[in-house]
């Protein structure tokens, strides 16, 4: 449990240097995505500490995951995809206007231009 | 028809009329049926929603209250859901100031089912946020909140706009993965996600899983004041609410800064440790409430000067929550406060979104919306089309709401403030702030000032064209707003009545008086104070100041520090 825990940390923090360490936009997305992910596998590993088995009705078995966790999750991952998407297209955007992806030449770009 | 399905019409209708609105999408563009199809849309989700707010009332008012669980699932999965009088009042906020701005978008744009859909989407959302009493289901809410507004900030076509709206998803959607993980913690101690099973569950911890449950409320509050921007996490709010359309920048200021607040607040009320929060949070937001004051004194940008107020103004409204929250939501002296914090809420929507679209509309027509170059606007106000500088009259009556000058109704949410607050230091930062606001109101209004150079020298024609459109449906949005906050004003002891009733389930409260001679002459000595800030911001030294605060280095980093270092000092403060 603790080494998974500690995986789980290490992903975190991967994406959290990537949003705030690195200027290119495209990373700092990569980097939301990642730390979502972590937040869904720690939820996902939550729910699988009752039992192993899949939670179907009609297979009653003491040892099913906890649903709950895993119904979340879904919510989470698709609203995860709608923000990546919305980045991405915003990404673009920015690229249009300013012939670059990274966040302090935008910065210059737009300011210069407002 | 059940009271119940009412209560579920409220999300539902602004859900049904946008996918009405989407339908127009199959029609050829700016055909009758696509036009019919994309406002009856926006009627159906905000207009007849009324009806069912003012069904609502009644119960509401009497002290009845609503709960269950949504499609009466079992209570071990299903979504908990209260509706009760502070749903309502929060309700009323949205609709009011989403219709007004709706009817404004209308005649100045942007306009398109595409636009009226996303718009109705964030309406079922604020209306949902406040309904339910799911830790998840909140999550849900306010990432739908967030992702509405991330795509219409940026329809204004603005580059910086664009970039605004990406620093505000990155730094709001990282914050909500850690919401995520605090949501995480709770159900991992108490095995559910209902507020009040999580606040029965956490009670009498102790050792790790207490630490464990602290983390876990300092990941949830921590997210939630981004959204509120309240004073280290404010980064993301000047550019966004500036750059964004006029008709979203009211809805923004007006009303989805405040929805996550006062939702929070039926999670402090409930758990332990509520109080400590409120009181971190009312000191936040009374340095909010001075700190964006002289940050919006030194700004050139008419829209941002009003988006920096706007943060100014939400640090009285968490003010005056805060201690609410921390001396207790329901005795009498909390209920008093959290009455004034609800209705200073409610007045800045009124007075914010007004200002916010009597001032876009003049920026629109001059052409310029530097405060320091644009004078003489009422004569571009006549020229594109506002014969009798309506606009003008308008722009007034928001500026005298917000720097609470009699009898608007901006007086009587301060001044009920500072009855709820007397004696306390916090009160001392507020006053200053609105000797701050008096100060830079004047500042602004400089731009309808008429002047020798301006007159001769410019032909009054730029923009015009592209301003008139749609000058009717502008300045209906503007009266009515405008209405409203005199209206207001001046019932303020059946406003003041009602809203108590609402928010303590029925109990009369005790009513501050509100003209009393020291409240009249304290309100005098403010302006007097203003105008001489005034006066003395138009020294040299003092515009040198100015410019240096204006001009200060912002980063898309700052907001991820800000944001780190406010998480840590809520852990430090509830932890020790």
């Amino acid at each position: 449990m603790k080494l998974e825990l500690l995986l789980i940390l290490i992903l975190f923090l991967v994406g959290f240097w990537g949003i705030v360490g690195k200027n290119n936009i495209i990373k700092k997305i990569f980097g939301l995505n990642m730390i979502n992910a972590a937040a869904v596998i720690l939820f996902i590993l939550e729910g699988s500490r009752s039992g192993a088995d899949a939670p179907i009705l009609g297979k009653e078995g003491l040892h099913i995951v906890d649903p709950v966790p895993q119904a979340l999750m879904l919510t989470a991952i698709v609203i995860g995809v709608c923000i990546t998407a919305l980045a991405l297209a915003l990404a673009v955007h920015l690229y249009r206007v300013s012939g670059s992806f990274d966040i302090d030449r935008i910065r210059d770009k737009v300011h210069n231009e407002n | 028809m059940r009271t119940e399905d009412l209560v579920f019409m409220t999300i539902m209708l602004p859900l049904f009329g946008a996918a009405i609105a989407f339908f127009a999408k199959a029609f050829p563009k700016g055909s009758l049926t696509s036009k019919i199809l994309e406002y009856g849309g926006a009627v159906v989700g905000l207009v007849l929603p009324w009806w069912a707010l003012i069904q609502l009332f009644g119960p509401v008012y009497q002290g009845e209250s609503f709960s269950g669980v949504v499609g009466g699932w079992n209570p071990a999965l299903g979504i908990f859901y209260r509706f009760d009088g502070l749903s309502w009042l929060i309700q009323l906020l949205g609709y009011s100031v989403g219709l007004a701005a709706y009817i404004y978008s209308v005649g100045a744009g942007p306009r398109g089912p595409a636009f009226t859909g996303i718009f109705l989407i964030q309406t079922a959302a604020l209306s949902a946020a406040i309904i339910t009493t799911d830790m998840f289901n909140l999550f849900v809410c306010l990432e739908v909140l967030g992702v509405t507004s991330y795509v219409l900030i940026p329809t204004s076509k603005k580059p910086g706009a664009s970039l605004a709206a990406f620093s505000y998803l990155m730094v709001s959607a990282s914050a909500m993965v850690l919401f995520l993980v605090g949501t995480y913690g709770l159900y991992r101690l108490s095995g559910s996600l209902a507020y009040s099973e999580i606040a029965s569950a956490v009670q009498g911890l102790s050792g790790t899983d207490h630490r464990v449950y602290l983390m876990s409320l300092v990941l949830l509050v921590s997210a939630i004041a981004i959204r509120v921007a309240v004073m280290p996490l404010y980064g993301w709010l000047p550019d966004s609410h500036a750059l964004a359309p006029h008709a979203i920048s009211s809805v923004l200021s007006g009303v989805l800064i405040k929805t996550p607040l006062f939702a929070l607040s039926r999670v402090l009320g409930l758990f332990v440790q509520g109080a400590d929060v409120g009181l971190l949070m009312s000191y936040a937001g009374a340095a909010t409430a001075l700190v964006a004051v002289v940050l919006a004194l030194s700004q050139s940008d008419a829209k941002r000067l009003l988006a920096y107020h706007s943060i100014s103004q939400i640090g009285y409204v968490v003010t005056a929550w805060g201690t609410a929250i921390s001396i207790g939501a329901n005795t009498q002296a909390g209920l008093v406060l959290m009455t004034a914090a609800y209705l200073h809420a409610l007045f800045h929507a009124f007075f914010k979104g007004l200002l916010f679209l009597s001032v876009g509309t003049t920026v629109d027509l001059a052409g310029e919306r530097n405060v320091y170059r644009l004078r003489g606007a009422a004569r571009y106000l006549r020229a594109g089309g506002d014969r009798l500088a309506l606009t003008f009259v308008t722009f007034l009556v928001g500026a005298l709401s917000i720097t609470a000058i009699p009898p608007m109704n901006g007086y009587i949410s301060k001044n009920a403030i500072g009855y709820g607050m007397k004696g306390s230091f916090l009160y001392l930062f507020l006053t200053l702030a609105g000797v701050g606001t008096v100060a830079s109101f004047i500042k602004l209004s400089r731009i309808y000032w008429p002047s020798a150079a301006t007159r001769e020298e410019k032909s009054v024609e730029p923009a015009a064209e592209k301003g008139n459109a749609g000058l009717g449906y502008r300045l209906t949005a503007q009266f009515m707003l405008a209405g409203i906050c005199v209206a207001t004003g001046v019932a303020f002891p059946q406003v003041l009545d009602v809203t108590g009733r609402l928010l303590s389930g029925g109990q009369v409260l005790k009513q501050p008086n509100l003209y009393g001679s020291a409240t009249l002459l304290k309100t005098f000595y403010t302006a007097l104070a203003g105008v001489g800030l005034f006066m003395l911001i138009q020294l040299k030294p003092m515009a040198h100041i100015l410019h240096v605060i204006r001009e200060r280095p912002r980063s898309f980093q700052g907001l991820f520090v800000s944001f780190s270092l406010a998480t840590a000092a809520l852990a430090l403060w509830l932890l020790y």
